[in-house]
């Protein structure tokens, strides 16, 4: 079994325009992933093309591309999942500037991530014992989902109002954010909640559901994006 | 702008599912239902402050042209209204998420049946307009309607021409780079004030907008209105003279028990209809108009064009169609067809 590709392609020293290139890889199975056969091209047929991954298992969040029109990770995308009688269209993720074929600059992405603190800020002292900071099961389930962030950018990268204005700080940004304004421990939900006010923030948002979907990890990304605008207007509950 | 191009390929390209068409479709339905709505304002005014120009207006609306223009406006609004009561309950209620591809495979759906026999009756009345004596239709000719757009045309280049240069003008004064961002400690609450506007005007604006719907294209017709002798749709007055503004000045002076009950309805459905859509307009804005000036161009024009049509609006409910000038007017067309008689009745006769 043969699998066609057409991928698109620009290199900014050389290419006045992006462009679709095409390969066929040969004795493909349904369980190869599309990274196998974007590794095997580049090993086997053209060293130029250019693209990210690290773990190629899906954790690492490197590989967000867009396959045949919809954003995925290339790592969780097994052949058998895709019509192999048609080319697999392989572009990348769209509202981020092109560096090179498929990697695109992450900085303004990760930028709008670290503009929503994403990190703990406690609102207790250390307790006495020295240890952890105590959560109930419940308390800890308020927010579970939204640990499960791999910052890929599929997500954002799949929202119109992202292609609209790279100002918005996108699913992924308020994902985090809602990480720890739902967090029962932590100080500084007012500060990211204002952070989202902003006009670059959640009001952009227009329930659009692309997000949702293109999540390679399943997060209920549009849900959290809701409970942080009503968490703005009504407070955290 | 540019943006706004990647927006319309992509949105082509992206295999995002129905929610993504939804969207479209809701942008598309609403740039459609304010650029009439802006049209409608203005002209609605004239059977209070230019009757006889407001007549001419209904002329163009029962033309061929407008009555295709009318299907696809009552469609939008419909969709539009379907949709956007599915964004709201979303909204509000994220947790079900997991339910939003069915309701919006139900909007279209809910769509097509609402509008499948309101179509058929709208059909109904454009045929019957067509069957009557040809005397008795005056329909505006494609020049006449040209000519009157072409105006409209002109006034919204004219305006956000101006707002540009002001624009511009504003951004010698102020030197727009030395605006450095600053994260306030209470950020401004407008816009999340607007967000919530836009979902409680909208559950407020579907029944106003349907029963008005009802009213002026199912009950009556747009043919109804200049129709000498029909029924002013809402009252139980007859609309005598046959004249457009007459219509307008028997429904905005019927009372209810002492009140003027479409006045306020108009008067409601204006101000929530026009905050509502020029606001959806601003959105869109906001989105696609990144160059600095060119934005507040637009910002302005938006916020000063809606503050304007509210108030062109609210004149024409408060001032009413004057009853003298529908008696005159009636007067006159009488006067006007017993001379055509005594023209006609030398050669006739």
């Amino acid at each position: 079994m043969d699998a066609k590709f057409r991928i698109r392609r620009f290199n900014p020293e050389r290419d006045q325009k992006p462009y679709w290139a095409e390969y066929t890889v040969k004795d493909v199975e349904g369980t190869d992933t599309v990274l196998d056969c974007l590794h095997r091209i580049k090993w086997e047929q053209d060293g130029t093309l250019t693209l990210r991954r690290s773990c190629a298992h899906g954790v690492c969040g490197s590989d967000a591309m867009r396959i045949n029109g919809v954003n995925k990770l290339a790592c969780k995308t097994l052949l058998q999942t895709l019509n192999l009688n048609r080319p697999i269209q392989v572009e990348p993720i769209l509202g981020l500037k092109v560096i090179k074929d498929l990697v695109v600059d992450f900085e303004p992405f990760f930028e709008h991530y670290r503009a929503v603190m994403p990190y703990f800020v406690p609102n207790t002292p250390v307790p006495q014992d020295g240890r952890e900071r105590r959560q109930s099961p419940e308390d800890r389930a308020r927010f579970d989902d939204t640990t499960k962030c791999i910052l890929c950018a599929c997500c954002t990268t799949s929202c119109p109002s992202f292609w609209a204005s790279g100002e918005y700080v996108g699913p992924a940004a308020i994902v985090n954010a809602h990480r720890f304004i739902f967090d029962s421990r932590d100080g500084a939900t007012n500060e990211r909640l204002n952070i989202l006010a902003e006009p670059g923030g959640v009001w952009r948002c227009r329930t659009i559901f692309n997000c949702t979907p293109a999540c390679p990890r399943e997060i209920e990304v549009t849900r959290a994006i809701g409970e942080v605008k009503l968490a703005i207007q009504r407070g955290v509950r | 702008m540019a943006t706004l191009v990647t927006t319309i390929t992509e949105t082509l390209r992206y295999r995002g599912k129905i929610g993504q068409y939804s969207w479209a479709f809701h942008r598309l339905s609403g740039l459609g239902i304010v650029l009439f709505l802006i049209l409608h304002v203005i002209d609605t005014s004239w059977a209070a402050f230019y009757p006889e120009l407001y007549g001419k207006a209904i002329q163009e609306y029962q033309s061929p042209l407008f009555t295709i223009g009318e299907f696809f406006l009552v469609a939008a609004v419909v969709y539009h209204a379907m949709n956007g009561l599915r964004i709201i309950f979303f909204d509000y209620r994220p947790h079900l998420w997991h339910l939003q591809q069915k309701a919006a495979v139900g909007v279209f759906a809910a769509s097509a049946i609402i509008l499948l026999p309101t179509f058929i009756i709208m059909l109904g009345h454009t045929i019957d307009f067509w069957d009557r004596p040809a005397e008795e239709r005056e329909v505006a000719s494609l020049m006449d309607i040209i000519g009157t757009q072409s105006q409209f045309l002109l006034g919204f280049i004219v305006i956000i021409g101006v707002a540009l240069a002001a624009s511009f003008v504003m951004s010698l004064i102020n030197g727009d780079e030395r605006e450095a961002r600053v994260v306030p400690k209470r950020p401004s609450q407008v816009d999340a004030w607007l967000w919530s506007f836009m979902r409680w005007s909208g559950v407020l604006i579907v029944p106003l907008v349907f029963g008005h719907l009802a009213m002026i294209h199912l009950i009556g017709s747009v043919f109804d209105i200049n129709h000498a002798g029909a029924e002013v749709v809402g009252t139980t007055a007859i609309n005598e003279s046959g004249r457009a503004a007459e219509f307008v000045g028997r429904r905005w002076d019927h009372l209810v028990a002492g009140v003027a009950v479409w006045r306020i309805y108009d008067g409601l459905l204006l101000a929530l209809v026009v905050i509502h859509g020029f606001n959806g307009l601003r959105y869109v804005v906001n989105d696609y108009a990144h160059n600095k000036i060119v934005n507040r161009a637009f910002n302005w024009a938006i916020v000063f064009g809606g503050a304007a049509l509210i108030i062109l609006g609210m004149a024409a409910l408060i001032a009413g169609v004057d009853e003298t000038a529908y008696r005159i007017a009636s007067d006159l067309s009488n006067a006007a067809s017993a001379t055509v008689q005594n023209t006609t009745s030398p050669f006739g006769g």
